[in-house]
C-alpha cells in the first residue's frame, strides 16, 4: 500500500503531458492537405473535439454534487456521442463502437477515445466481419463489406424495460410520468427506471436514422450516372481492409489489419474490447482480516482500484499501440474514401508488428486503458469519501448515545441514583468522569459537548476536502 | 433475451470439435449460456477414478466478467465449500477476457491435482488436511468414490 500515492501521482503527470501532446499534434497534421478539404475536415474535427473541450469545462469541479437533471443530461450526452456515423469514418473505420448495446459496457470518455482514433493512436471502430473465408474471391469480400451495416443491431424490447412508459420521446421533461403517490424513493427509482428505457429507444432511433442515411448513400451511389459520394469507402478500400482479416483473441470476430498491439506481449486486441477492459470498482484488499468487518469499521483509506492488467500476459497498467497503415490515411484528416485506390498490396503484406519489443505504459505511443477513463480517480475518492462519511456518521450516533445520556450510565453504575440529564449535578458528572477516565471536562456539559464534536467534525471534514483537491490535481 | 455473442457461439463448437481430454462441457438446450461440466479426477490425485458433475454460467458481461462455475458432487477439497463454490483466483480477481470455457475448467481440474489448504475455502477441511494430511486425503478418496463413481 506505502507506495501507491507515489504511482497515482506519477500517473496524473504522465497524462497531463499526453493530453499536451494530443492538442500540440493535431494542427502539424492538418498541414499537407489541400485548402478546401483542410477547411472543411477540421471544422468536422473541431465539432468533434469542441464537445470534449465543453464537456470537460462544465466539470470543473467532479466532487460537486450534480443534480439528476445533470447526470442525465450527461448521460445523454455521452450516448448520443456512441452513434456510429458514416461520415465519420477513420481510415475505413468509424469513432463508435459497432455492437455494444449496453451502455454499461462503453462508458468510457467518449471525446478522449474519439481524439485518439482522430490521432491514428487507436484503432478506429471497425465493423466486424463474423467469418473469414480465405477462399473468398476478391468480388465476394467487397459484395459481402458491402452489406455489413453501421452497428449492430439492437434488441427491441429488453426484459428489463418492459412496461415503461416513454412518454413523447421529443420532450425532454417526463415529470408527468411519475405516479406522485410514490414515496420519495419509489419516485427516484421509476425516474431512473423511465429515464432509462427512453435512452435506450433513443438511442435506438438515431442510430436508426443514421442507418438510413448510410443505406440511401449506398443506392444513391448505385444508380447508374451517379455521381459517387465522397464518404463512401471505394472497393480497392474495402478490399485491402477486410482481406487478410484478423480474429481478436477477446471476441472472436474478424478486424482489418491492423489492429491494437499490447504495449508489453504485443498480442492483438480489437478497439471494441480495449475499450472495455478498466479498473474493478474501488474495493478493499483481499485476503486481510478486515474481509470480517463491517464496511464501517473499515479504514476507507484502504480502499484501493488497481490499474488493469494486461489480459494476455497479466502485465500491470494495460496499454496498447497502434501502427496505422501510412499510405491508407482515409476519412477524417485523410483522403476521402471513395478515391482511395490501392497501390501494390505491400503495405498489408507487412502487416507484422512493426513493433518488436515491448514499450513502458509512459511511452508517448502507448495508449492505456485508464487514459480512457480519467475520471477513475475521482471517482476511488468519492466512493472513500462516502465511506469516511458513513464511518463517521457511524461513531457520531455511537458518540451521542454514550454522552447525551450520562444519567443513563450512572444511574447503571450507582443503581440508586436517578438523574434526569436536564438537570444533573455537575459534582455527579465530575465522580462519574473520573470513575471512567472520561475525556471530557469533568464540568462539561451536553451543550459543549455536542459543540466539541461539531468543531471535530468541521476539522475532519475540512481536512478531507483538502486531501480531496490534492489528489485531484 | 439478447442474441449469443460470437464468441460464444465459437468457443461452444470449438469444444465439441476438440474437446480437452477428461473434461466434457455440454450447453443446456434452454439455455446456452449454461454449461452441464463432467470433471475426472486427476491421476494420482485423491479424486482419481472420478466423475464430478459441475455447473458453468457465462453471465451477460462475459468474456469481461469470469464465468461462474461450481460443483454439484459433492467433493472433500479445502477450496471447495460444501456449497459446491471454488476458491480459484482465475475465477475472481486474476480473471482475464483472454481465457476460455477450456481454460477455466482445466484450472478447476489442476485444483483437483493439487489442492491448498493454505488458501482455504472450507475452514474445517483445510485445517484437517494441515494437521492429518493422510487421513484427509483417505476421506477425499472415500467422499470420490461415494458421491463420485462413475454412472
Amino acid at each position: 500500500m506505502g507506495n501507491v500515492p507515489g504511482k497515482l501521482e506519477n500517473e496524473n503527470a504522465v497524462r497531463s503531458n499526453r493530453s499536451m501532446s494530443t492538442s500540440a499534434a493535431l494542427p502539424h497534421r492538418t498541414n499537407g492537405m489541400n485548402g478546401a478539404r483542410k477547411a472543411r475536415t477540421s471544422s468536422m474535427v473541431g465539432t468533434i473535439l469542441n464537445s470534449r473541450r465543453c464537456s470537460e469545462s462544465s466539470d470543473l469541479n467532479p466532487y460537486k454534487r450534480k443534480s439528476t437533471k445533470d447526470k442525465e443530461r450527461l448521460k445523454e450526452r455521452h450516448v448520443k456521442q456512441l452513434i456510429v456515423k458514416h461520415g465519420e469514418s477513420v481510415d475505413g473505420g468509424f469513432l463508435a463502437p459497432y455492437g455494444s448495446s449496453s451502455i454499461e459496457k462503453v462508458d468510457y470518455d467518449a471525446g478522449v477515445v474519439k481524439s485518439l482514433i482522430l490521432e491514428r493512436r487507436l484503432a478506429p471502430f471497425y465493423t466486424p466481419l463474423q467469418d473469414y473465408d480465405e477462399s473468398w474471391s476478391h468480388q465476394e469480400l467487397v459484395k459481402i463489406v458491402d452489406g455489413l451495416p453501421l452497428h449492430a443491431p439492437f434488441s427491441e424490447d429488453v426484459e428489463a424495460f418492459e412496461g415503461v412508459p416513454l412518454g413523447d420521446l421529443s420532450q425532454s421533461d417526463f415529470d408527468d410520468l411519475i405516479d406522485k403517490s410514490l414515496s420519495r424513493r419509489e419516485q427516484r427509482r421509476m425516474r431512473s427506471m423511465i429515464f432509462n428505457a427512453r435512452l435506450y429507444r433513443k438511442r435506438l432511433l438515431w442510430q436508426e436514422r443514421e442507418n438510413e442515411k448510410f443505406l440511401e448513400s449506398k443506392l444513391e451511389a448505385k444508380k447508374p450516372g451517379a455521381r459517387s459520394n465522397p464518404c463512401l469507402p471505394s472497393d480497392d478500400l474495402k478490399f485491402e481492409l477486410y482481406y487478410k482479416g484478423v480474429e481478436c483473441p477477446i471476441c472472436f470476430l474478424y478486424y482489418p489489419q491492423p489492429i491494437n498491439m499490447s504495449r508489453c506481449c504485443l498480442q492483438p486486441i480489437c478497439s471494441e474490447c480495449f475499450v472495455q477492459i478498466k479498473r474493478a470498482e474501488p474495493h478493499f484488499p483481499h485476503d486481510q482480516d478486515e474481509d470480517h468487518k463491517e464496511e464501517e469499521e473499515k479504514d476507507p483509506n484502504l480502499l484501493t482500484s488497481e490499474p488493469t492488467n494486461c489480459p494476455y500476459c497479466a502485465t500491470s497498467d494495460y496499454g496498447i499501440t497502434y501502427d496505422p497503415v501510412l499510405t491508407r490515411k482515409v476519412g477524417l484528416q485523410g483522403i476521402k474514401p471513395f478515391s482511395y485506390v490501392s497501390g501494390n498490396l505491400e503495405p498489408v503484406e507487412s502487416s507484422e508488428p512493426a513493433r518488436r519489443r515491448s514499450l513502458a505504459a509512459t511511452d508517448r505511443l502507448v495508449v492505456t486503458s485508464d487514459s480512457l477513463r480519467p475520471d477513475w480517480q475521482v471517482k476511488l475518492n468519492k466512493e472513500r469519501m462516502r465511506l469516511a462519511r458513513r464511518s463517521a456518521n457511524a461513531t457520531a450516533i455511537h458518540l451521542s448515545n454514550q454522552l447525551v445520556t450520562p444519567g443513563h450510565q450512572a444511574s447503571s453504575n450507582l443503581q440508586t441514583h436517578t438523574v434526569p440529564s436536564s438537570n444533573y449535578h455537575p459534582e455527579f458528572a465530575a465522580a462519574h468522569a473520573h470513575d471512567n477516565g472520561s475525556l471530557w471536562p469533568s464540568n462539561a456539559t451536553a451543550a459543549e459537548i455536542e459543540n466539541q464534536m461539531v468543531e471535530q467534525a468541521i476539522k475532519l471534514s475540512l481536512a478531507e476536502s483538502k486531501a480531496a483537491k490534492k489528489s485531484s490535481r | 433475451m439478447a442474441s449469443l455473442p460470437k464468441r460464444i457461439i465459437k468457443e461452444t463448437e470449438r469444444l465439441v470439435l476438440d474437446p480437452v481430454p477428461g473434461i466434457n462441457a455440454v450447453p443446456h438446450e434452454d439455455n446456452l449460456r449454461y454449461f452441464q461440466v463432467t470433471i475426472e479426477g486427476p491421476q494420482q490425485s485423491p479424486y482419481e477414478d472420478g466423475v464430478f458433475e459441475l455447473e458453468l454460467f457465462l453471465p451477460d458481461d462475459y468474456p469481461m466478467e469470469a464465468p461462474k462455475v461450481r460443483f454439484l458432487t459433492k467433493i472433500y477439497h479445502p477450496n471447495i465449500d460444501r456449497l459446491g463454490r471454488i476458491c480459484l483466483d482465475v475465477l475472481k480477481a486474476n480473471w482475464s477476457p483472454a481465457l476460455q470455457i477450456r481454460t477455466v475448467l482445466l484450472s478447476v481440474q489442476a485444483l483437483l491435482a493439487s489442492p491448498n489448504p493454505n488458501d482455504p475455502l472450507a475452514n474445517d477441511v483445510a485445517e484437517d488436511w494441515l494437521k492429518h494430511e493422510d487421513e484427509a486425503i483417505a476421506k477425499a478418496r472415500e467422499w470420490t468414490k461415494q458421491y463420485a463413481s462413475r454412472k
